[in-house]
């Protein structure tokens, strides 16, 4: 049978668990959270084990705070490997030290870099693509459906720039929201809490055209290219793009 | 008038303009502020010419009392004429901004009165921006040739870019097509921003445009005037834009399409100048004045000097890599703090981000070329680098009628 050990689905009791692997010197077939269903041929685990900070520090040190950023990036995508991929890199680790993330020749590695990178990608295009519109009681809301669980990193994002509004991201995929209060910002299910969003301010209608009409007229007709606009504005991200949203 | 009939007229003249960008800014809003500048750069859309959008960008007015050949807003033209108030875009750039369509204002404008009196109409629209409504987002300003040194610190001290456009390449095209335009005007305004720039004065720097094919210089002259204000003036950034036909003149050149293959080679060039370490005339000679249209600059540069191919991986140094057409900054980089931890061979490169359908040809990995050695010859590499890239071309526009079904 092939073993697949199972975490509680955050990061920490992911790392809890590869540490407890590795000090038993446990090669496992599969790390997945406890959503998995598991096929015929697969055992699951569950190891009880504490959630500690020590774990977290002591692999901070090994590896550096930056490549363990890295890895925070890695655990937010949706790549389905993504447990095993960590668990290879931090074993790694522990051998290479700081130097791991220079071991390219490494498949973990290599597959790392690859998939932080594309997480780190998407968050930095929804940081120009989200579009909020204003409701009735002058909130800000919007909604995204990105593939990687970004809504930590833009929420953080945009409490700096805009620090003076109050705000909520909803990923629709997920079913999960960001409200802002003008302080801070709390990630929630969407079912703890009740937001009508059809009801839209007064002058809303008006700046939304406005700004339809100011993206028909930027572009230079005599330089029209669809192609170079797609590769930068993918089709996927078009639906919640107001001014693009009516074209798809 | 209305807004969104000024809109319509002022986001129409203004967007010959090529600059977008963002980059290069930290600036952050005051506690009851709104907005910050990323250092990054972030777009928000794209227009359908395939150009970033993250600014308003929309002139002042169109009214203009210069009569430059190649300018829609020309005085000649007998075109509607437009002006902001100052409220207006404040209240335009604050609402976009709000709702995340931008990242913040670019503000151009045509000549009324006289440069002194636009760049103050400018100066009281952006520090209304900046101090009664306490926006901490990016903006971008063009300076008015011809306007005083102290309305130049004024402005600059309230924005996070300022740019002067030199136009055209040469104080010649310039006295044929814009005879109310000086070069000296404008590099005054260059010097001067050079000698100001801090952290507070103009914090991303200052930039410029030419107009490409409305006058007779060659891309030698282009680049040429292009390295020496990178050097002269620590320029950001030289946009160079295609020319587009707007008016009629028998001093203009009549195209059916604007120029943009060369466009993009002055693009690719202009790139390998600021990031590669090439020179100028590494790229372009007297006796070789235009760049190819079929090869991109820095494989024309590896295919006149193949002696100096191809490169060895694991050996050669950080500027050899930058000279490998398919090796870029970030993987030059790559391959030295790798090589530092293994030997790297063939496979690890792609995982490297090398474009091996163009590096292949120029290096090689412990000493082995990827085929037989006696292929390294210029006449094999040529046709299978044009051949790659037609290949390329074709399916990409396959790929695009796939996507718009």
């Amino acid at each position: 049978m092939n073993k697949i050990y199972i975490y509680n689905g955050d990061f920490v009791s992911l790392l809890s668990l590869i540490h407890y692997l590795i000090s038993n010197n446990i090669r496992p077939y599969n790390i997945q959270n406890n959503e998995y269903f598991p096929n015929l041929l697969e055992e699951i685990i569950l190891v009880n084990l504490d959630n500690n900070e020590e774990v977290i520090k002591k692999i901070i040190s090994i590896i550096g705070r930056e490549i363990f950023k890295t890895l925070y990036y890695v655990f937010l995508s949706a790549d389905e490997k993504k447990e095993i991929i960590i668990f290879y890199f931090i074993l790694n680790g522990f051998k290479y030290r700081k130097s791991v993330i220079y071991r390219r020749d490494l498949k973990c590695v290599c597959e790392t870099l690859k998939i932080s990178e594309y997480v780190k990608h998407e968050i930095h295009k929804f940081k120009g693509f989200l579009r909020f519109k204003e409701l009735e009681n002058k909130v800000l809301y919007a909604e995204i459906e990105p593939i990687n669980d970004v809504l930590f990193f833009l929420s953080s994002h945009f409490s700096k720039r805009l620090k003076n509004e109050y705000w909520i991201i909803k990923d629709v995929k997920r079913g999960i929201l960001s409200i802002y209060n003008k302080k801070k910002f709390i990630i929630i299910n969407e079912d703890d809490f009740l937001i009508s969003t059809d009801k839209l301010s007064n002058e809303e209608e008006q700046i939304q055209e406005l700004w339809k009409l100011f993206y028909k007229i930027i572009g230079i007709s005599a330089r029209k290219n669809d192609r170079c606009r797609i590769n930068f504005m993918p089709k996927r991200y078009w639906k919640y793009i107001l001014e693009v949203s009516d074209e798809r | 008038m209305n807004v969104k009939e000024k809109l319509s007229i002022l986001a129409d003249a203004a967007k010959y303009d090529a600059s977008c960008s963002s980059s290069g800014s930290n600036r952050n809003s005051n506690s009851y502020g709104i907005g910050n500048a990323c250092s990054f750069g972030i777009c928000h859309s794209f227009s359908s010419d395939g150009r970033c959008i993250s600014l308003l960008k929309i002139l002042m007015t169109n009214s203009c009392i210069y009569d430059c050949k190649y300018c829609l807003n020309r005085k000649s033209n007998n075109i509607k004429r437009a002006i902001f108030t100052p409220e207006e875009i404040c209240e335009v750039t604050i609402n976009f901004y709000r709702r995340n369509y931008i990242e913040g204002l670019f503000l151009s404008s045509g000549i009324v009165r006289s440069p002194d009196y636009t760049m103050e109409l400018m100066i009281r629209t952006i520090s209304m921006l900046r101090n009664k409504y306490h926006f901490g987002g990016y903006i971008h300003a063009k300076a008015i040739p011809g306007a005083s040194k102290k309305l130049l610190k004024d402005l600059g001290n309230l924005v996070d870019r300022l740019s002067a456009n030199i136009e055209l390449p040469t104080e010649n095209s310039l006295k044929l097509l814009a005879p109310n335009k000086n070069q000296s005007e404008v590099s005054e305004i260059m010097h001067y921003v050079k000698d100001n720039q801090s952290r507070k004065y103009v914090p991303a720097g200052q930039s410029t445009q030419m107009i490409i094919g409305a006058s007779k210089e060659s891309d030698l002259d282009i680049m040429q005037k292009s390295e020496n204000m990178y050097s002269n003036y620590k320029l950001k950034r030289v946009f160079y834009s295609a020319y587009i036909p707007v008016n009629k003149d028998s001093l203009l050149p009549s195209l059916e399409k604007p120029p943009l293959v060369r466009e993009n080679r002055l693009y690719q060039a202009d790139w390998l100048i600021r990031y590669y370490n090439f020179k100028v005339n590494d790229l372009l000679s007297e006796d070789n004045p235009f760049f190819n249209i079929l090869i991109d600059p820095k494989a024309d540069y590896a295919l006149r000097h193949l002696d100096e191919f191809p490169k060895e991986i694991n050996k050669c140094s950080y500027y050899d890599l930058l000279k490998v057409p398919g090796i870029g900054v970030v993987t030059a980089k790559r391959i030295i703090s790798s090589r530092r931890n293994f030997n790297i061979k063939f496979d690890d490169l792609k995982r490297m981000g090398v474009v091996i359908k163009r590096a292949k040809y120029f290096i090689t990995c412990d000493g082995k070329y990827f085929i037989g050695n006696e292929f390294f010859k210029k006449d094999f590499i040529v046709s299978n680098l044009v051949l790659e890239d037609k290949l390329y071309e074709t399916k990409n526009v396959e790929q695009l009628s796939l996507f718009s079904e």
